[in-house]
Parts: structure tokens; sequence; C-alpha cells
């Protein structure tokens, strides 16, 4: 039997924003992509799609099976351009390793960052019935050890968010947020995040929904501080006015465009307006940087800002990294005792059948014995059995757990013409 | 006394431009009531010096440019927290000291004939509305500095250590708001003296000129700030040429009246 675990994946240390967007599956997508992948030749799954990162995690897969990934992604992309040279491969103790970073937030452009967390958290759930009893075993050993690294290192004290980064960076063009104007455009969580952080800076709140203004109107209410809702329709008007933008709705192309604000943009008597794009994909048009006094910041940049000044977390790096070893080893001594126990299994039962068939004879040749003896016989036969077993049965574990059980999973093989599981 | 003060008031003033640019040169961000406490310091040794000079000629006249600068400077980092603003003001006050020493301080001389409340205040005046015409030069620099790292996405040091745009706004608006009834006070005390005192000081013609020039550039500069309300890229550019021109100007009445021992 084999219990290989591999992954494929892009990140923002690989691929480009513009890149990633693309790559970037919502939640209604994962099965259906998770579903091909397996089809072409994988055990288990699970896929990790964040702003920064789009990974595959599988279980047993072969080849044909990461030439699936390949592909989907490179279909995403489009124009007929090749995915992989994006991408990465791990297999096996580096893939776990990789997934343990990304749960500690170590592998994050905001080091130690803990959304990530979640993030983490939600992949698993959302392959759950995909993900097969490695993955399953795997992620939830890394929200464990992203739990741990955060506990007993100082990486994620002072971490800042997206949302956090972007109030920042506003203040570095505006000084004093107090008495300003923002219009968030999407009513979803990091939009939300966004304009509470707004909110608290001082600033006139307008949420604009991109589908119902109801949505909006609630964000608003549990906002407060004079929150305001709006459809997307009467928003072009408010760039002549607003300071500050954030866009964060969840629709698959850009909905802020140069044609749509330029007017409004025009009308703004040299004033700054900061433009913040949270969301993946874009939704806001590159093109719109370009226009005078606009400053448009996408996911990227705010991670850039909200990235400095982390010596102090960069610090904690060596003692995160040793934890993320300590847990890839644990993992793996479990992951390696998953081998043994089908080899295990194998060679109890042939011992059983062996015992079971010297038993038949036995039997045939002391007819006499009454029902009793019979009985007393044979649970003296599982008895001693089970006795010759049970040393090497702890050994072989014990082995397996220290990482040296392949040799003699190996001779016990031989030795018995135990059949070998592919 | 007045040199050996104007030495410490130097030095005070080379240590501020190093305070100021210790970031840049990957130090850690020096605290702030050391980046007041220094020039502040620099700015009272050197009123010191400059209370025992007589209140004429070019070296007397570019030492109160200096302190006036610097006094700037400490008021700016106060009501404002425009720290980066040392990294002009800092060095151009050394330089300022530095050339007035060179060419020349006099402690002791006789009183220019003439000289009285009028004139000092004129001078004062005078050199102080082009004290904040040089402020708000320096804010709209570093404004058009911030502004092309902000637009660049560029998040270095100048991200970092310069002031928010608008901030640097404000400062470029209020510089050149209050630079102009100085200067326009200045100037109005010259015309008062002129007339009251004729005959009692002798005057350079390109000093006038110059002088009417920058009072109407600092004008115009107002005009269009307030009352055109241009504010953000196009004012700071504004400033920057407004400076530039008095400058200029300056430069081609020096080079045109070679000898001049006074302002010009």
């Amino acid at each position: 039997m084999s219990l290989t675990m591999t992954l494929v994946g892009v990140n923002h240390r690989t691929a480009p924003l513009e890149v990633r967007e693309r790559f970037a599956h919502g939640a209604h997508e994962v099965p259906g992509a998770l579903g091909r992948v397996l089809a072409a030749g994988a055990s288990g799954g699970v896929l990790l799609s964040t702003c920064n990162r789009t990974e595959f995690y599988l279980s047993d897969a072969a080849e044909t099976a990461l030439d699936a990934v390949w592909s989907l992604l490179g279909e995403r992309l489009g124009d007929g351009r090749e995915a992989r040279p994006y991408g990465y491969l791990r297999r096996d103790r580096d893939a776990a390793r990789q997934l343990y970073r990304v749960a500690a937030g170590l592998d994050s452009m905001i080091l130690g960052e803990s959304q990530i967390q979640g993030q983490v958290r939600d992949a698993w759930e959302l392959s759950r019935g995909l993900a097969g009893a490695v993955l399953h075993r795997l992620f939830q050993s890394a929200l464990h050890v992203g739990a741990r690294v955060r506990t007993e290192t100082a990486i994620g004290r002072g971490a800042a968010s997206a949302p956090s980064a972007a109030v920042a960076l506003a203040g570095k063009i505006f000084g004093e947020l107090r008495g300003r104007r923002a219009l968030i455009l999407g009513a979803g969580d990091m939009a939300e995040l966004a304009a509470a952080c707004l909110v608290d800076a001082g600033v006139q709140v307008t949420i604009v929904a991109n589908r119902t203004v109801e949505r909006a109107r609630a964000v608003a209410d549990r906002l407060g501080a004079g929150a305001a809702a709006q459809t997307l329709d009467d928003a072009w008007e408010h760039f002549a006015v607003a300071d500050i933008v954030i866009a964060s709705t969840a629709a698959p192309h850009a909905v802020v465009t140069w044609a749509r604000i330029a007017p409004a943009v025009a009308r703004r008597d040299g004033r700054p307006l900061c433009i913040l794009d949270l969301a993946v994909p874009r939704d806001v048009e590159p093109a719109v940087g370009q226009l005078e006094n606009v400053f448009l910041y996408d996911l990227d940049d705010l991670q850039a800002v909200a990235g400095q000044g982390s010596a102090e977390r960069r610090a904690e790096i060596p003692r995160a990294e040793q934890i993320v070893e300590e847990e890839v080893a644990s993992f793996w001594n479990w992951h390696d005792t998953l081998a043994v126990v089908p080899v295990l299994k194998e060679f109890r039962g042939r011992m059983e059948a062996v015992r079971a068939a010297e038993l038949e004879r036995v039997f045939k040749q002391l007819r006499h014995l009454s029902a009793e003896d019979r009985d007393r016989l044979a649970r003296f036969s599982e008895s001693l059995l089970n006795k010759f077993l049970h040393e090497p049965t702890l050994a072989l574990k014990r082995e397996a757990e220290a990482g040296d059980g392949y040799l003699l999973v190996e001779a016990l093989r031989k030795l018995f013409h135990l059949e070998r599981e592919e | 006394m007045p040199s050996y003060l104007h030495f410490i008031a130097l030095a005070l003033y080379g240590a501020a431009a190093a305070l100021a640019l210790a970031p840049f040169a990957g130090r850690r961000a020096v605290p702030r009531g050391l980046l007041l406490a220094v020039p502040s310091a620099g700015a009272a040794f050197h009123v010191a010096g400059l209370t025992q000079l007589p209140s004429v000629g070019l070296a007397f006249a570019l030492s109160l440019l200096a302190f006036f600068i610097v006094c700037l400077q400490i008021v700016s980092e106060r009501l404002l927290r425009v720290s980066a603003v040392a990294l002009f003001t800092a060095p151009l006050a050394a330089g300022l000291v530095g050339l007035a020493l060179l060419l020349g301080l006099a402690p002791g001389a006789a009183p220019a004939a003439g000289r009285n409340v009028w004139l000092v205040l004129h001078v004062a005046l005078s050199v102080l509305g082009l004290a904040l015409l040089a402020l708000a030069f320096i804010a709209a620099a570093l404004y058009l500095l911030q502004f092309r790292e902000l637009k660049a996405k560029r998040f270095g040091q100048v991200f970092q250590v310069f002031p928010p745009l608008e901030r640097l706004d404000q400062l470029n608006r209020s510089a050149l708001v209050a630079g102009f009834p100085a200067l326009t006070l200045g100037v109005l005390l010259a015309i008062g003296y002129a007339v009251r005192f004729a005959g009692g000081f002798r005057v350079d013609p390109a000093q006038v000129v110059w002088g009417l020039f920058t009072w109407a550039v600092l004008g115009a500069a107002v005009w269009l700030r307030v009352g055109r309300r241009w504010t953000g890229r196009r004012a700071a550019v504004l400033s920057i040429a407004g400076f530039s021109a008095v400058l200029l100007v300056y430069l081609a009445l020096k080079l045109a009246s070679p000898g001049s021992e006074r302002f010009l």
C-alpha cells in the first residue's frame, strides 16, 4: 500500500497577483475542482485557496492527477498559458511541512498573521468529504501547529491584517482620518472588517452592496456611527467626494473601471483619492491608478506595508520553524505507522490461518475431545499465537514510529511471503 | 562672542541634520524629544549671538534667516509632527550660519546710521516672510517626493519617515498664508521708513526690486492657494516654482550688482 502525499500549489512567492487572482477558487468551485483532480488518480484531496495561495493537497496521487491540477489551473489562466511555471510541487514530508508553515503564518506575506488559520480550517471543512484519512489528520494537526506556534512564540504579536494596513496606508496620505469619508464596495467579511477599522478611526463610512442593498444596510447597522448603505449604481458619483474607497466584492471581474469613475475624479480639484482593493480577483482596473491624484493599492501592496516593522516577529522565526519540524516529525511517525498496519494485518491473518488449519488437523486426530476441551484448546492456541506475535508487533510499531519501520516490514514480507500492496 | 555662539549653533544644527538623516542611514529613528531639543538648543545659542550683532548686512540677514528657519522647523514639528522637514531645514540652517560666519559676523560694529525700530522690524518681518517661503518650498519638495513614492508603491524609508501628504500640503499652505502678511508688513515698513526717514539709509534699487518681486510671488501663490483653492501636487509645484524664481532673481540681481554689502 502506497501512502504518498503531494502538494501542487501556487503562492505569492511564485506568482504575481494578476496570476493568483485567476487561480483563486470560490467555495462553490472547490468540490468540482477537487472531484476532477481525484477522478484523474488520487485517493484524497484538500484545496486551500486564499488570496495568497492556491494549493492542492493530494494523497496517493498519480502523475495524471498532478497533470490534472496543472491543466485545471492553466485553463483559468486562459490563452493557452501554462500554469506550471508559476507553481511548485512538494512531496510527503515537504508537503506536510509546507501546510504547517502556512498554518503557522510563516509562509504568509504578513508574517504571523492569524487569518490564515481560519482559512486552513475552512479549506479542511470544505473538502472534508474528499480529504481521506491522511489529509484529514494532516489538516487537523496543521491547525494544532498553527495554534502552538502562536502560543509558544511571539510571531503573531502585533501582526497587522490587510484591512488594518489599508487604514495605515490611507493615514500616510491623509494623516488624520477623523471626519474623512469612505466608500466600501462590498458587504462581505473583509469589507466589514475594513469598514470597522475605518469607523474606529473616525471615518464616515458608506457601504455599497454589489447585489442587494439589504445586505449593505445590515452591515451599516452593525457598524453604527452613522454608516450608510447604497447600491452600486449610485456609488460612482461618490468618487467625487469620498477620500477613501475600499473595494472588496466577490465579483469575478473589475467593477471599478476608468470609464466609470474618471468623470467623478475630475471634479475633485486635485484632492487625493485613496483606493484600496482588497479583493481577489481584483475589483479595480489597474488603469485607475493612472488617474491624477488617485492612489491605488492592491492586496500585495497592503501586505507589503503590513509586513514592515516586523523585526521582533522575524526574530521568532527559528523557534517557530523548530516547532514546525517537531510536528512534521510527529506527523510522519504517525504516517509511517500507517504503512505498517496493513502488513501487520496480513501477517496476523496469515498466522491466524495457520493456527486455524493446525487446530482443525489436531481436532481430526483427537476426535474423542469434548466440546469443552476443544474450546479450551482453541483458546490456548489463540493465546499462544497472541503471545508469540505480541513482541514482534510492538517492535514493528516502535520502529515505524521511530521512522525505521521500512526494513522490518520488508523483512517480514520476505520471511513470510506476504503480498506487496501498491 | 557672537561668532563663538554662532559656532555652537552651527554644530547643533549640524547635529540636528544628522539626527534627521539617521533613518536613511539604516539607523533607528531618533526620539521626537531629541529632534526638538537639539535644534531648540541651537536656536537658543543662535538668538544669543544675534542679539549682539547690528541688524544690518548680508551676514546678519543670512544668520537671521537661518534662525527663523530653525524656529519654524521647531514650531512645525510641535504642531504638525513633521520631523522630516528637518531633513531640509537643519542642513539649510547650518549652511546659512556657516556662510554668515564666512562672510564675517561683526560683533560690536558700530550701528549703521539711520538704524531704528522701523528698520529692525522691516528686516525681521521680511526675513521671516522669506523663511516661510523657504518652509513652503521644503514642504512642497517633501510632498512631491512622498507623492512619487506613494504613486510608485514604494514603501521604503521615504514612505515611512516622511509625513502624510495632506499634512505636508497643510504645512505648505500655512507657510504661504503666514508668509504673505509678514512680507507685506515688511514691505510696508520699508515704504514707511523711506517716507519718514528719507535719506537716513542707503537702499540698493536691486534690493527693492527683489523684495517686491518676492512679495508678488508670495502674493500670487497665496491667491492661487486660497482664492483658487489649489491643493496637492499642483500647489506643491507652484511653491517650488515660486521659490525657485525668487532664488533665481536674487542670483541674477546679485550678479548684476556685484559688491553690494547689504541684502544682496
